[in-house]
């Protein structure tokens, strides 16, 4: 739909104002929280970024400063310091021990796992709570070579593709068959569409234990299955160790997301095979068209629009690996076989420190998915449509 | 005469024999969708040596109730529940009240610089959220909100998919309604409420829930923005029972039935919103 154009008159300056102040909201938030942060992730990828301890807010200062000189000075503490430091689970003589030796002690409350920075400023004593400082070091490309000749960079790709390169296809055409076959009339179409779309909803921390129980080596429901079909045809079967076998583990993702996927897909194309004409269908009827006729000659090219849509999501969403392996192998897998790039990104930034590396990664992957999406948007989508 | 009944009920039998062969494979489908859930719930009334049986029991026998309380029991759930329910709700009244004026300014209303912002919109949904945690990491701690509610909540108050979703709702509002309001002498802001919102309920409805079921789900952000046992949402939580109690799946299977039977209840009364909310993401 286009807007009538207006002559660009006060109505219109007036109404860009008012459009603007409703958009607000939207464009703070956004503009803090996604386009913000979207800039820095190509900034910090430049950067050697670390993380320290500094004193943040104070929680107690020494009230006379000449007093406590005096007090200190005959070695002992005020009584609400010693109460401040018995609360975080050190004696007032450790301080006492410290404050001579240093300017400053960090001490952390068992309980609430806070920690303090305790200061000597001459007489003044102080005690901050401690909050993260960060430091940044302009170190160019270093973040970008160290990432590429990192091994364990390497896998993390080579695993992300692979898992890409299975889940992907395999859904969508797992999808389309599904979609085909609810496409009719039906009785009972409202459960199997219920049914089709109930794995998709479940939240993927849960569903993955619930795998994770599933694809047990002695007692899951998936070995026992495999081995009751193989027992049927007279085949030998020896259990599959999923999750601890390096050559079961990427099936095993690609397997459980199959399902979780597969459903909801398929009911983007069937509202797509909706929404298609049926003069088409009868057309191709009249021609003599087969069934498979149909769906192969008008069903799938007129579903080009729900199809490259499902392609660019499950391509960008399918890159994101993450909480599965962390749920399902609590960790990167057998000799790492389970290892994806965001796991990577996870593990170099949030457990080891390395926020420059891991924003390296991430800007890396950042540029296969737009790389792809943007072939996928203008080359591949365009051919297709010439066929038509 | 007789040639031709036997073509006739060679068709029918085609047809019947294609039917039947559909319902199988649908009924197929249907099984292998199910199954995984259907072994979470029975599991999750096992005892331990019931669950490790082979073949494996399908109906627990006798049930064991006792799983529930022992797994809720077993790790605050009651607060990992209450904060899951407090960050759903918030979040999600945040993200509608700023979508709904985002949406109609940009599906009405002609303004300068709109076709930019659409773009700029739209290229938000080619962001991996992953490639943020980083930096909002970064900014987070900055903002002092590391370990707080703020740094779950206001991050997640505005979102693109809301905003495209109910902008198509409002695009079906016809231009005279505003053109008649308006000589009535009602102000924008009172239309967009007043009269819009209404109409586009259904629209609202579907942007809502899903965002509620988003975030009943939040897992990455929570465990990089927070620490404390009191900030954690209900995957959050279970992720740390599970590193807890290791394999013992009953108590397992109790605890994700639990955290999955409120987002399926929420489903099966508002089904016909969930569907409409993703088939016309294909529609885009």
């Amino acid at each position: 739909m286009k807007l009538p154009t207006l002559r660009k008159g006060r109505r219109f300056w007036w109404d860009t104002l008012e459009a603007y102040v409703y958009l607000l909201p939207t464009l703070a938030v956004l503009g803090v929280f996604t386009f913000y942060p979207f800039v820095n992730a190509f900034r910090y990828s430049v950067y050697d970024i670390r993380t320290r301890t500094v004193p943040g807010h104070v929680v107690y200062v020494t009230v006379d400063s000449s007093a406590w000189a005096t007090t200190l000075a005959r070695g002992r503490i005020p009584d609400e310091l010693a109460d401040v430091l018995r609360k975080r689970g050190a004696t007032p003589d450790d301080l006492w021990v410290r404050l001579r030796q240093a300017d400053r002690w960090v001490i952390k409350d068992e309980a609430s796992g806070q920690e303090y920075i305790i200061v000597r400023e001459g007489e003044e004593i102080r005690v901050h709570q401690a909050t993260t400082g960060w430091a940044m070091e302009w170190v160019g490309w270093a973040n970008f070579t160290r990432a590429f000749r990192d091994p364990d960079f390497g896998k993390a790709l080579l695993n992300t593709s692979v898992y890409v390169g299975t889940s992907v296809p395999t859904t969508l055409f797992l999808a389309l068959l599904l979609a085909t076959l609810l496409h009719r009339e039906l009785r009972g179409k409202a459960f199997f569409r219920l049914a089709s779309f109930l794995p998709y909803i479940t939240p993927v921390v849960a569903i993955t234990m619930v795998w994770a129980w599933i694809y047990d080596r002695n007692f899951g429901l998936l070995n026992y299955f495999l081995s009751t079909l193989a027992g049927w045809f007279g085949l030998q079967f020896s259990l599959i160790n999923w999750l601890n076998d390096p050559r079961y583990v990427m099936p095993a993702l690609v397997i459980m997301n199959v399902w979780r996927f597969t459903g909801y897909q398929a009911l983007i194309l069937l509202a797509g095979m909706q929404g298609i004409d049926r003069e088409y269908y009868e057309a191709a009827r009249v021609d003599g068209a087969g069934a498979f006729g149909v769906w192969r000659k008008i069903t799938v090219p007129l579903l080009t629009p729900q199809i490259f849509f499902l392609l660019i999501i499950s391509l960008i969403g399918s890159f994101k690996i993450f909480e599965e392996v962390l749920i399902l192998l609590q960790g990167p897998g057998p000799q790492k076989s389970g290892l994806t790039v965001v796991y990577y990104v996870f593990t170099k930034a949030f457990d080891a420190g390395h926020y420059g590396l891991a924003s390296a990664a991430s800007v890396i992957l950042f540029a296969i998915i737009f790389a792809l999406s943007l072939f996928q948007l203008t080359v591949v989508q365009k051919r297709v449509h010439y066929e038509r | 005469m007789a040639g031709h009944g036997l073509r006739v009920n060679a068709y029918l039998l085609r047809r019947g024999v294609g039917l039947v062969v559909v319902y199988a494979l649908l009924l197929f489908v249907a099984v292998i969708m199910g199954m995984p859930l259907f072994w979470m719930i029975t599991t999750s009334l096992k005892d331990i040596t019931q669950a490790l049986r082979i073949p494996p029991q399908w109906i627990p026998n006798p049930p064991q109730w006792g799983n529930y309380p022992a797994a809720w029991n077993a790790a605050p759930f009651a607060i990992y529940f209450w904060n899951s329910f407090f960050l759903a709700v918030t979040t999600t009244v945040g993200d509608v009240a700023t979508s709904i004026p985002a949406a109609y300014v940009l599906a009405k209303m002609n303004f300068f610089g709109r076709g930019l912002l659409l773009g700029l919109l739209l290229g938000t949904l080619m962001i991996p959220g992953q490639m943020l945690l980083v930096p909002s990491f970064v900014l987070i701690n900055r903002l002092g909100w590391y370990n707080t509610y703020w740094a779950l909540i206001i991050p997640w108050t505005a979102g693109v998919f809301g905003i495209f979703l109910l902008r198509q709702f409002f695009k079906t509002i016809p231009d005279e309604l505003w053109d008649s309001a308006r000589i009535d002498g009602c102000s924008r802001l009172r239309y967009m409420f007043q009269i819009a919102v209404p109409l586009v309920r259904p629209g609202i409805a579907t942007v809502a829930l899903f965002k509620f079921v988003g975030s009943w789900n939040a897992f990455l952000w929570v465990i990089i923005m927070t620490d404390k046992v009191g900030l954690r949402t209900v995957p959050v939580g279970l992720r740390f029972f599970m590193m807890d109690i290791g394999t013992d799946y009953p108590r397992l299977m109790a605890a994700a039935t639990m955290a999955i039977v409120p987002v399926l209840i929420l489903f099966a009364f508002a089904q016909r919103q969930f569907i409409q909310g993703i088939a016309r993401t294909g529609i885009k």
